[in-house]
């Protein structure tokens, strides 16, 4: 199960393995800055409008958004598994683990999309338009629906991008396994930060004032 | 004990957290469910970090790493507080 460097810039194959996890925990703190900028837009607003966003908050789906919470964090268990069960080389049991984390994904896009349309019929996405609301602070409450909107549908943009990632590494190569074992690490890391950023979310999206 | 064990506790912990912030929201708490809410997600976050994303054995690099981000994000957010007070 011995495996070289895939860069002639490592000794062995632990500096690389220490390399990559290092490269993409940077990327990653890339990342929370991209989230935390537009987490810190949302409490300075919400600290000044918070009638307005509790009033927003409670039209949206909590029923919908506590299943796809629970669907995330089951993702996230099943990419760990398919880490350890990688690492410990038993790939078969890695792959099956990495397709119930791809489709787990897929299951949280389609909640997502129903939930779109269902917004879309109740006239709550002032960004593309539809805002039937006429209650009172209603400008504030849109302020809150594009918060929404935009904040879910980037979250949404990296969970696609992450099940392409897991589905890609769940078909079958001939890279050795160690080499796959680290592959999967790596895109287990943006995983369970995609899923960070979900639970960041859900509370400061579904819950403000129920 | 043996790291899937570890996995599959932690993930039950997470569902039980999810169960108690949706739960706390329909207490009337006033500003006590948005601290309960952050607290919680908060706890989750350390969670996924400390066992899934094996802060803990991966090695001081993405301690490091963590660290940093968490830092300029509490500049970030400090900054601004003191910028927009009273506003």
């Amino acid at each position: 199960m011995s495996d070289i460097p895939v860069s002639k810039a490592f000794a062995d194959t632990e500096r690389e393995t220490e390399a990559d996890r290092f490269g993409m925990w940077i990327f990653l703190a890339t990342e929370a800055m991209l989230f935390g900028a537009i987490l810190l837009g949302y409490f300075i607003l919400r600290l000044k409008y918070h009638d307005a966003f509790a009033a927003g908050s409670s039209q949206l789906s909590l029923p919908l958004a506590t299943a796809n919470t629970a669907i995330l964090l089951t993702s996230s268990f099943a990419m760990a598994i398919g880490a350890e069960t990688a690492r410990s080389g038993a790939l078969r049991c890695a792959h099956r683990a990495l397709w119930a984390t791809a489709l787990l994904g897929a299951a949280f896009l389609a909640v997502k999309a129903y939930e779109y349309h269902d917004d879309w019929d109740k006239g709550l996405l002032p960004a593309l338009g539809v805002f039937h609301y006429t209650g009172p602070n209603a400008g504030e409450m849109a302020l809150f629906l594009n918060f929404y909107l935009a904040s879910t549908a980037l979250h949404a943009t990296h969970l696609l991008i992450g099940i392409l990632m897991v589905a890609f590494l769940a078909l079958p190569s001939r890279l050795p396994t160690p080499r796959r074992a680290r592959r999967i690490e790596s895109v287990g890391l943006y995983w369970h930060f995609v899923d960070i950023v979900w639970v960041f979310l859900f509370p400061l999206l579904y819950l403000v004032q129920r | 004990m043996s790291r899937p064990l570890r996995l599959a506790l932690t993930y039950f912990a997470l569902l039980a957290l999810l169960a108690l912030t949706v739960g706390s929201s329909f207490l009337p708490l006033g500003f006590g469910n948005t601290a309960a809410n952050l607290v919680i997600a908060a706890l989750k976050a350390a969670l996924i970090a400390t066992v899934f994303m094996e802060l803990r054995s991966g090695g001081p690099l993405p301690r490091l790493v963590l660290g940093a981000a968490l830092f300029w994000l509490l500049l970030l957010f400090v900054l601004s507080w003191i910028a927009l007070r009273g506003v």
